[in-house]
């Protein structure tokens, strides 16, 4: 049967911010829709309406002419809409059968039927017993569309579905999908990714500051015109330029071993790397495979043996991060809003969480808040922070904006080294674009980085030396010119 | 109809207005408990909260109560703006007077000026050996600092009651469980002929004045905020947590410390089984109620000790029991938090369309 999903002039107003502005859509099964648009373009706040997260001020939906109320994300249930969020909502320590028969009414057994069926049918193969924490990203993916489809859904919603997967992930997830639009399926697919568009979906709706800029047929788009829409302006396209090839050793990472009291962590494993002056070393990998704690043990956060970790010929690797900062290095966490930063805290306090001796922000215990305005005045126009308020809470900026304060923060005090983590992730193009034009002008000013990204766009970009880690292993390290993004797919799968 | 919206960040207004607001309700809910009880809940109230203040010794009285609760209230404001949950002042309270009580028996009728600044110190260094017990074994064992500090406050109350029973109770003292009076160079001076408020009140303002000072204008005011917030971000900017772990405790057992000598040395003179109606736990009351703010602090400080002392009035001339006191302690405690959901959301009232 047809199914047809009617978004009719749906509006929704945020204090401060208009997030749906009078946004009317329609889609018909058959067929694979792309809903595309930047961070705060207003997709996700349409998701959540169609899914019954968020009840819209204006507008209504309508499901084959009926008109839906959507109170709750069970009405949305009800209804045959089924989503999957970006984010999983499972429950680690339960057993895949406990999370995908725990909203259900329906007898054990037949459930179990039921869900072998599926399986069958769209080739999954998940150990339905074990427990769900020992799944990867990608197996969890699919008990959440496992968990939609055992309602039978009309439509189908993905939000994001391949920020955590790898590229072979990624190309399975495309099949299953194909497949249940091939069924009668209506999907919407919610990206920012231009690539993923162009490869799986019929038809593509652009949003733009809550507005609904463009419908049109994926065969009439290329990726620069999609990007354009997304943008609103014609963006310029960045490369880097080869790196001079230097032989001064800046860091050397020797035998470093991380083992961690907590089950949810990953354990280092001998980890040894180097990298010279002026370098990029890039190091990719699924989320969660020790890149939050490489990050760590980097920065100090986790201490580790005194001579495990060498920094311009002095042992670092007993020392925490104020003391690292003071060899000239710097660090910016994957967390902005809980740990690079504080939002509830004013602009230059922020500032003043990067000290280091010679900045003198605190002056015999005492804060010397002078020097702290001087200097975070100075990073806001130094790093293009769109604000000349520095008493402005910093919750009030934008992510590319708060994302621009960090690391300027950081980069402020010319260190040798920068090590960030996941440092555009969730930022709009304009923002990444900003960020990945400052890291490449520090390499070309002859300081190093250390990029930890999930991104493989941006590590190629990026990168002169790249490594995988894969469960707290690093590959070896290869150069990025010899990379491919496939092969990076490969060995972020675990294998050689 | 109403309706219930989030707001998009804590309102400051509101984060002043809602202590306000659970005084308020407090007294709405404890009319109508007076009015349940068989009284006239305004005569009631006038009983609770203006006529114990209403004269020149009611409100030295009222002082006198306000002074500990201001104090250990500051004090542990250092703790929980640093996400450190100390619930024990009151044990720290205890064994502070334990210390500085047993220093002034030492100078027991001896006189000198040097005596009381050795006494008071004596208290704070009490107070903080007591809290140095949590503090050391939360940041090299881990263990939980809300159930040590709590369960230490039964051990200084033993330890306090097998003094005063035991080898410290008064020779002449007909067995009561108390100790000799200490002299009077032992004992904070009077300010006012015929008033019980005694010096101890300035050792709460200078604490007023120096923990605004460490919280708004120090580097580690600074770290506490920080740490207060987010802990993830304190270790990433490098403070060294288990410094100011111990050193907020200390802060904060040196406070109840200081309050334990002002009830000892104070009108009392000496130590006895009952030298605290739980001030070190309803100053937690006060610390929140003040916002965990110095000046805020003091207005709390003085509102909750109304409570002691219209429970006092209250059981004369109403007959009512003098824990009532405690139940009013309970609900401004329970309206605050139960208003502090407005600092999170905000109620529309929506007029019926259509």
């Amino acid at each position: 049967m047809n199914t047809n999903l009617k978004i009719s002039n749906v509006t929704k107003i945020y204090p401060g911010c208009v997030a749906n502005d009078n946004v009317s859509l329609e889609f018909n099964s058959g067929k694979i829709y792309a809903l595309l648009g930047e961070n705060g373009a207003g997709k996700s706040t349409l998701v959540k309406i169609l899914s019954g997260v968020i009840i819209p001020d204006e507008g209504n939906i309508y499901l084959n002419e009926n008109n839906l109320k959507l109170n709750s994300p069970l009405d949305a249930k009800k209804n045959d809409i089924g989503m999957v969020f970006q984010h999983f909502n499972l429950f680690e320590t339960l057993s895949v059968f406990e999370n995908l028969i725990i909203d259900s009414d329906e007898e054990r057994e037949s459930l179990r039927e039921k869900i072998d069926t599926i399986m069958k049918k769209y080739n999954f193969s998940i150990d339905l017993d074990i427990p769900v924490l020992n799944l990867s990203a990608g197996q969890k993916q699919k008990v959440e569309i496992i968990r939609c489809l055992i309602r039978s859904p009309k439509v189908l919603i993905m939000d994001e579905p391949t920020s955590v997967l790898t590229e072979q992930e990624t190309s399975e997830l495309f099949l299953s999908l194909k497949k249940f639009s091939e069924e009668g399926i209506l999907i919407i697919y919610i990206t920012h990714k231009l690539k993923e568009v162009m490869q799986l979906c019929d038809e593509v709706a652009v949003m733009r500051r809550g507005k609904l800029v463009s419908v049109s047929e994926i065969k009439n788009e290329n990726i620069e015109s999609l990007a354009n829409k997304m943008v609103g302006q014609n963006l310029k396209t960045i490369k880097k330029k080869k790196a001079k090839t230097s032989s001064d050793q800046l860091i050397k990472i020797t035998n470093l071993n991380f083992t961690s009291e907590d089950p949810f962590e990953t354990n280092l494993m001998d980890i040894n790397f180097s990298v010279n002056r002026g370098e990029c070393l890039g190091i990719a990998g699924i989320s969660g495979n020790g890149q939050s704690e490489l990050f760590q043990v980097l920065s100090g956060e986790i201490i580790s043996e005194k001579n495990s970790i060498e920094f311009n010929k002095n042992y670092i690797g007993d020392l925490n991060p104020q003391e690292r900062r003071e060899y000239l290095m710097a660090f910016s966490p994957e967390d902005r809003l809980e740990q690079a930063a504080i939002p509830q805290m004013k602009i230059f306090e922020n500032v003043a969480l990067n000290n280091f001796k010679s900045s003198n922000f605190f002056n015999n215990g005492l804060i010397n808040e002078n020097k702290i305005k001087e200097h975070s005045k100075k990073i806001i126009s130094d790093f293009n922070v769109n604000t000349d308020n520095i008493e402005l809470k910093s919750q009030f900026l934008s992510g590319g904006n708060l994302q621009k304060l960090i690391i300027g923060r950081e980069l402020i005090t010319s260190p040798d080294l920068l090590i960030c983590f996941n440092p555009t992730w969730g930022l709009d193009v304009g923002a990444i674009n900003y960020i990945h034009e400052t890291l490449i002008k520090i390499n070309e000013q002859n300081k190093s980085i250390i990029l930890i990204s999930t991104d493989t766009d941006e590590l190629l970009k990026l990168s002169d030396k790249i490594s995988v880690i894969h469960k707290g292993k690093l590959s070896k390290i290869m150069n990025a010119e010899e990379v491919t993004s496939e092969k990076l797919g490969i060995l972020m799968g675990g294998a050689n | 109809m109403i309706k219930i919206v989030k707001r998009d960040q804590p309102s400051r207004a509101i984060f002043f207005f809602t202590p306000v607001l659970a005084i308020f309700l407090t007294l709405v809910a404890g009319g109508l408990i007076f009015f349940i009880l068989g009284f006239k809940p305004f005569e009631a109230l006038k009983f609770f909260f203006i006529v114990p203040i209403a004269d020149k010794y009611g409100f030295s009285e009222l002082l006198l109560k306000a002074t500990p609760l201001c104090l250990i209230a500051i004090g542990l404001s250092f703790c929980f703006k640093s996400n450190n949950w100390n619930i024990g002042a009151e044990g720290q309270l205890t064994f502070g007077a334990i210390v500085s009580g047993g220093v002034a028996l030492l100078f027991y009728e001896q006189e000198g000026f040097y005596i009381l600044p050795i006494v008071i110190l004596a208290g704070a260094i009490g107070g903080m050996l007591y809290a140095s017990i949590p503090a050391i074994l939360k940041t090299y064992f881990n263990t939980n600092e809300i159930l040590v500090s709590l369960m230490l406050v039964y051990v200084s109350k033993l330890i306090l009651d097998y003094l005063v029973v035991g080898p410290w109770s008064n020779p002449e003292g007909f067995n009561f469980p108390e100790t000799r009076q200490f002299s009077d160079s032992a004992k904070l001076p009077l300010l006012f002929e015929g008033l019980r408020i005694h010096a101890g009140i300035f050792l709460a303002l200078a604490a007023v004045v120096i923990s605004w000072f460490v919280f708004y204008k120090t580097y580690l005011g600074f770290q506490m905020k920080v740490s207060g917030f987010s802990l993830k971000t304190a270790k990433y900017a490098g403070y060294k947590g288990k410094k100011m772990i111990i050193l907020v405790f200390l802060i904060s057992g040196a406070c109840a410390g200081l309050a334990g000598v002002g009830e000892i040395t104070g009108p009392i003179g000496q130590l006895h089984r009952e030298i605290s109606p739980d001030y070190g736990f309803t100053a937690i009351i006060v610390a929140f109620l003040g916002r965990l703010h110095p000046v805020g602090i003091i207005f709390a400080s003085l509102v909750v000790a109304i409570t002691y002392l219209g429970a006092e009035t209250a059981q004369i001339f109403m007959q009512i029991p003098k824990y009532t006191g405690q139940v009013f302690q309970g609900m401004i405690l329970f309206f605050l938090l139960a208003s502090d959901y407005l600092l999170f959301f905000k109620i529309k009232f929506i007029g019926s369309k259509k």
